[in-house]
């Protein structure tokens, strides 16, 4: 059968691949005829009968995107309000403090701390956004080596995630986890590092076509110079403690004390070490420095578009159009890069809340290990989630690459969907004081099965075995 | 459970609905073609090392004095080379490679890359993966040629990823299916009889964008997890695929090409497989980072090439290595070295006709400011690979005709079954 297919433009097919798919796997659309049986249960464009035209089910939809999941009670109080207002709601949600791992050094025992956070938090919608910032401003772990840059990365994406563009990424320039990875603390007057330069542009704000090789040299010049420096709570620059082979702890505790009396290590310009000349960039000349360079990407018109596709990839369709993306992407710049804005913006967006985008995304691993600790209410799955992310490849901190973490059908393998049915099993087994599976049919699946499910369902004997069912099922993977 | 292409295709028809819009990407396995292709036994293993492996520090000009004079601080010392003539030698780190390459099993590509490069470690990914420098492909090379002409064949271990969790992008076409299989251990699904009944209950007929791809997914998951458990029975590793230890650690490109070596050993519809080494992208602190990844490589790889040797499959083999570019002549201040261009590439295996092939890229006379000028088109590999080695239809890959590597001898042994 030979399909008649959409072509994304190449713009959007580039912004799909800068999203992390990096493969085919979004560029392009076909069309499919409807057959068989299902006829009726499958009406709609996303291929499931869509409910998103019930006020229920549209509260479900975005509790299940802005966030990881909810209680029956969550989705009664989110359904009682107007859709506007359940939106502001959600999006006006300020962030709880995480609660400090033991050793901030460590970076398992953060990623444990992120975990337990985001499947216990009742602001759930900033650590959404952290996860988010997490794939785009992306970083690995084994660049922390013995200092608490992980834990201070997470903080950040916390505290300024939801803020506004040009703070993000000022303080993103300076974030030691970001310097090392990008390996901006070693870039120099006399040699420039251009790795961080080519990402802040090409991954970070503009998108592939919209600088030149030039632009990478200069801004890369621009953005030299900066060190890492440790400061105490006041602002006040400390000496660290120093480091001693045959005494780790007594300097990880060292460290944990400073950390958690309010010290951070932050990247600082060390004048003998930046370019002082002039630098061209983007049609500016200057002498110009890191924020220099950032505000000049900020006014470049791809910027907007750029970020606002990116996100509008991870939180509302897999493949969102020109129009789409410029309708939203014209209120975030008008809004000077307000990232609330941007986003009341998406979840108030067709592209977001209409019926044909139901299940339309994937839940990432995170997503969906989180979900389901949340559903069970069995915050003490982390340790075994944890375990799990590798066989589903996504451990926290550690993403495949710079462009960060895959998206949507990107995360579909046999490999990672054993690892999901396995985790799902792991969840439901001696599984005790869970809500009743066959109510969470309805909550967090809204009734919409496909035959599969609902054979799997009908042969379940056990309340464990319908958890197993309904946690492993296609349905539960998408949102 | 065998899945089949039938059911596969079965599964698709049903599954989908009026008006749907389905990324074709996702519904693979789908629509197979059926094209009649490649019918022999031959494999072919590819080696992507990630992050941009620096190729003059991998095949070291070390007669140029303009590489000493690039690379202060970076660059491998002329008495450490292992010489390959007197301009030329590996990095000290690849030993066993040299072996191989005395043993005539390994020919190294000098300077491939393509004509007006970019910097870019995605671009240059999207370039090698599609074969396609203006990055309008959207199939994956290797997934093209598993769609085309050898997935007709109806083994869902036609493709494999070995040691990655997700698709390589490399392997990714509408009609291709592929399996990934992250370790042997994990590949099951646990829990008892009752979960394993379940679980291909849950993923069939699903319909939505998504629905043909989990339930592809899961039909190769359950094909995969029968030839492994069969696989495990009759092959024991006939090689140490790690410098210390008998057994490979988890999530290493040892591991990985153990399990390879297992497939291939055991199940003959296996023909393309994937592995993948990362952390090459060395910006700082090259020297230490870059030679314990080259150290990884040479030990897996000739572990690799000793094992299926002594599984009496060395005749029908051939591994490949790539990197989506090579580095910046000259070192950054940070001890390490920035994107660059052109770099060299290995093809190791008993059929290969060792030496050294292409030129050597000039380090003075160069491109964009300081990068190598490529001598070999990728492309040319590319169609050495799959017309020489796969005997298939490179044009059909490819889209054009690049001049072939004469690697291949026409004594190259075929086994063409009836």
């Amino acid at each position: 059968m030979k399909l008649p297919q959409i072509r994304l433009s190449r713009r959007q097919a580039l912004s799909v691949a800068a999203g992390g798919a990096l493969g085919g796997a979004a560029v392009y659309f076909g069309i499919e005829e409807l057959g068989g049986s299902t006829a009726a249960a499958i009406n709609t464009a996303s291929g499931w009968r869509s409910p998103l035209n019930e006020r229920r089910a549209l509260a479900a939809h975005l509790l299940r995107r802005a966030g990881f999941a909810y209680s029956p009670a969550d989705l009664d109080a989110a359904a009682a309000l107007s859709y506007n207002d359940l939106v502001d709601k959600v999006v006006s949600e300020q962030a709880q403090p995480l609660t400090a791992p033991a050793d901030v050094t460590n970076h398992t025992s953060l990623a444990q701390a992120w975990y337990t956070h985001m499947a216990t938090t009742q602001a759930q919608f900033p650590e959404r956004m952290s996860l988010f910032w997490h794939g785009v401003l992306t970083s690995d772990y084994r660049e922390a080596g013995r200092f608490p840059f992980v834990y201070q990365q997470n903080l950040l994406y916390r505290s300024a995630g939801l803020k506004d563009l040009r703070t993000l990424l000022a303080s993103v320039t300076r974030d030691p986890l970001m310097m090392r990875y990008l390996t901006l603390d070693a870039s120099t007057a006399t040699a420039p590092n251009e790795n961080y330069a080519r990402e802040l542009m090409e991954l970070f704000t503009l998108g592939p076509g919209n600088y030149t090789e030039d632009d990478v040299r200069e801004s890369a010049r621009a953005l030299s110079g900066l060190r890492i420096v440790l400061y105490d709570a006041n602002g006040s620059r400390i000496t660290a403690p120093k480091y001693s082979a045959s005494d780790k702890q007594r300097y990880t505790d060292q460290i944990n004390q400073l950390v958690k009396a309010g010290a951070s290590y932050r990247g600082t310009l060390v004048s003998r070490l930046h370019d002082t000349g002039t630098k061209k960039l983007l049609g500016h000349s200057g002498n110009l420095g890191a924020d220099d360079v950032i505000d000049i990407l900020l006014a470049q018109p791809a910027c907007a578009p750029f970020l606002t596709r990116r996100a509008m990839t991870f939180f509302a369709s897999p493949a969102p159009s020109d129009a789409d993306v410029n309708t939203v992407a014209t209120q975030f710049r008008d809004s000077r890069y307000d990232l609330r804005t941007l986003m009341r913006a998406i979840f108030r967006s067709s592209a977001f809340t209409a019926p044909s985008n139901y299940r339309s995304l994937m839940r990432s691993p995170t997503d969906y290990m989180v979900a389901t600790m949340r559903v069970l209410g069995r915050p003490s799955l982390v340790t075994t989630a944890a375990r799990a992310a590798l066989g589903m490849d996504q451990v926290l901190y550690d993403p495949p690459n710079v462009a960060g973490w895959p998206s949507n059908a990107g995360w579909v393998s046999s490999s990672s969907l054993l690892s999901r049915i396995n985790f799902a099993t792991a969840a439901t087994t001696k599984l005790t004081g869970a809500p009743d599976a066959g109510a969470a049919v309805a909550t967090q699946l809204d009734n919409v099965l496909s035959p599969g499910t609902t054979a799997a369902l009908t042969a379940a004997h056990t309340e464990s075995d319908r958890w197993f069912a309904l946690l492993a099922s296609p349905e539960f993977q998408l949102k | 459970m065998s899945v089949t292409r039938r059911d596969f295709l079965a599964a698709g028809l049903v599954g989908v609905g009026a008006g749907v819009i389905v990324p074709p990407i996702l519904a693979k396995g789908v629509f197979a073609a059926g094209i009649d292709g490649i019918h022999n036994n031959r494999v072919l293993v590819v080696v992507q090392l990630a992050g941009g492996n620096d190729g003059l520090n991998t095949v070291v000009p070390y007669a140029d004095p303009a590489y000493a004079a690039s690379r202060p601080t970076v660059g491998v010392r002329p008495e450490s080379v292992l010489h390959l003539d007197a301009q030329v030698g590996l990095n000290p780190a690849l030993p066993k490679l040299k072996s191989l390459y005395e043993a005539g099993q390994m020919a190294i590509v000098q300077g491939v890359g393509y004509d007006k490069p970019t910097y870019s470690h995605f671009e240059n990914l999207y370039v090698w993966e599609y074969a396609d420098p203006q990055r309008r492909q959207r199939d994956g090379w290797l997934g093209t040629l598993l769609g085309k002409q050898l997935d007709s064949q109806g083994h869902p271990l036609a493709g494999c990823a070995l040691g990655e969790a997700t698709t390589p992008p490399e392997l990714r076409a509408g009609n291709a299916t592929v399996s990934v299989i992250q370790s042997a251990k994990g590949y099951t699904v646990q829990g008892g009889p009752g979960r394993q009944a379940t679980a291909p209950l849950l993923y069939s007929r699903t319909p939505g964008i998504y629905g043909a791809l989990f339930d592809q997914a899961l039909g190769t998951a359950e094909s995969g997890m029968k030839v492994l458990a069969d696989g495990a029975a009759s092959y024991k590793p006939a090689a140490q695929y790690a410098a210390t230890g008998v057994a490979p650690a988890a999530n290493t490109l040892g591991s990985a090409l153990q399990l390879t070596a297992q497939l291939i050993a055991t199940e003959p519809s296996v023909k393309i497989c994937h592995v993948v080494l990362g952390g090459f992208d060395t910006h700082q602190q090259e020297s230490t980072r870059q030679t314990t990844l080259l150290a990884e490589l040479d030990t897996a790889i000739s572990a690799f090439m000793q094992d299926i040797a002594a599984h009496g499959q060395a005749d029908r083999v051939v591994l490949m290595t790539w990197s989506e570019f090579g580095r910046r002549i000259k070192e950054n201040g940070s001890a390490g070295t920035d994107h660059g261009a052109a770099a060299p590439l290995f093809i190791v295996g008993k059929p290969v006709k060792g030496g050294l092939y292409g030129e050597q890229p000039s380090l003075t006379s160069t491109v964009d400011s300081g990068n190598l000028k490529f001598t070999v088109d990728f492309r040319s590999v590319y169609q050495t690979l799959i017309r020489d080695w796969l005997q298939g239809d490179a044009g059909a890959v490819l889209g054009a005709s690049y001049p072939e590597l004469p690697m291949f001898t026409s004594q190259s042994p075929v086994f063409n079954p009836a």
